[in-house]
């Protein structure tokens, strides 16, 4: 009788301890990220929607049509007319269809030129069709600084991204 | 999608109708538990806590294809799961849509060119409404793409629509079959 009743007692006891638990969670900041309001800063190399990037001295697309960005793609997903001859060559067609491209990032390293990046942050391509998600090159232009592979150094912002992906974590 | 769509005259009813309707089916885009690959892993990330689908209705799981209304198609469609989705996506009660998540589903993605055994797309065995791109999309852009098919629900209405005036080519030869 006695050993059942200390049972009960146990058992109220865990009851209330798991309790305890639950109402600390009500007291704690919710790790929930409230997307299209606020967002998450990403990483500095996470891969997102292309864009080609713009020499910021003469205002044009580094890129020179060397296919090379085509040639790497394990999707076949680049495709692109140049014209020009020497150093005027230039891209007059650059599409990227992101039905098919994979994210890998070889593009990026295939590129000799470092005219193309995925370092944008630019998820946000969903569509109702697919047409909507085929890229030209006036879509894929850049209309900023972007962060490329060969100049991490020229990021203002270059340390800022740790904490803040950092901040959510230790707030849980 | 729903069989009320387009059955009715424009008016004062079918607007409001429509108004209550759209903001029921709207905010409660229950999807179905369905996961095909990887992308599946990124869909269940955006049912947790930290991005949390529920903020838009849309994280109901419901193990039956019968009580659900958005299918997120999470991964490669192989030809061998194209029947089976197929199967699961008439299951699915009027009115229903579907979010193509990821490259594979959109248009079979790495396997596009070269495999025998992915199907080249979903949208060849079922219509999808809001294609994501990604491999595999991050959880902020699936949540993108339930706003994108939200977005597209407000705009259903089971009045009419206007189609456009179809002229005949005065060229057709009289008598010709329509």
């Amino acid at each position: 009788m006695i050993a059942y009743l200390r049972d009960v007692w146990a058992g109220f006891l865990s009851v209330l301890y798991a309790m305890r638990v639950t109402l600390r969670h009500l007291f704690t900041p919710a790790v929930t990220v409230q997307y299209p309001t606020v967002r998450r800063t990403l990483p500095l190399r996470s891969l997102n929607r292309h864009v080609l990037t713009v020499d910021l001295g003469t205002g044009k697309l580094k890129c020179t049509a060397c296919d090379a960005c085509a040639k790497a793609c394990p999707t076949r997903c680049i495709a692109l007319v140049g014209a020009g001859k020497g150093k005027d060559r230039h891209p007059v067609e650059f599409v990227i269809d992101h039905n098919l491209c994979m994210y890998c990032n070889l593009c990026v390293e295939a590129c000799p030129f470092d005219a193309i990046t995925m370092w944008t942050g630019n998820f946000e391509i969903g569509a109702f069709n697919r047409m909507g998600l085929v890229f030209d090159q006036t879509a894929l232009s850049a209309d900023r600084f972007y962060p490329t592979p060969d100049t991490p150094a020229l990021i203002p912002a270059a340390a800022a991204p740790a904490p803040a992906v950092a901040a959510p974590a230790a707030g849980k | 999608m729903s069989i009320l769509e387009g059955r009715f005259e424009p008016g004062v009813v079918t607007t409001s109708i429509d108004l209550i309707f759209n903001w029921a089916r709207r905010n409660s885009p229950w999807p179905v538990t369905f996961g095909l690959a990887c992308c599946a892993i990124e869909m269940m990330a955006t049912g947790a806590a930290r991005f949390d689908m529920d903020r838009f209705g849309a994280g109901v799981f419901r193990p039956s294809p019968r009580q659900s209304d958005v299918m997120i198609v999470a991964g490669t469609v192989t030809e061998k799961m194209a029947p089976r989705i197929k199967t699961l996506y008439e299951q699915m009660a009027d009115p229903k849509w579907v979010i193509a998540m990821g490259a594979c589903a959109i248009s079979g993605g790495p396997f596009y060119w070269d495999a025998y055994h992915v199907v080249k797309g979903v949208d060849r065995i079922i219509p999808v409404d809001v294609y994501v791109p990604g491999c595999p999309p991050r959880p902020e852009a699936l949540l993108f793409g339930v706003l994108k098919l939200q977005e597209k629900i407000a705009q259903e209405t089971i009045a009419k629509k206007k189609l456009p005036a179809v002229t005949v080519p005065e060229s057709l030869p009289a008598g010709a079959p329509a």
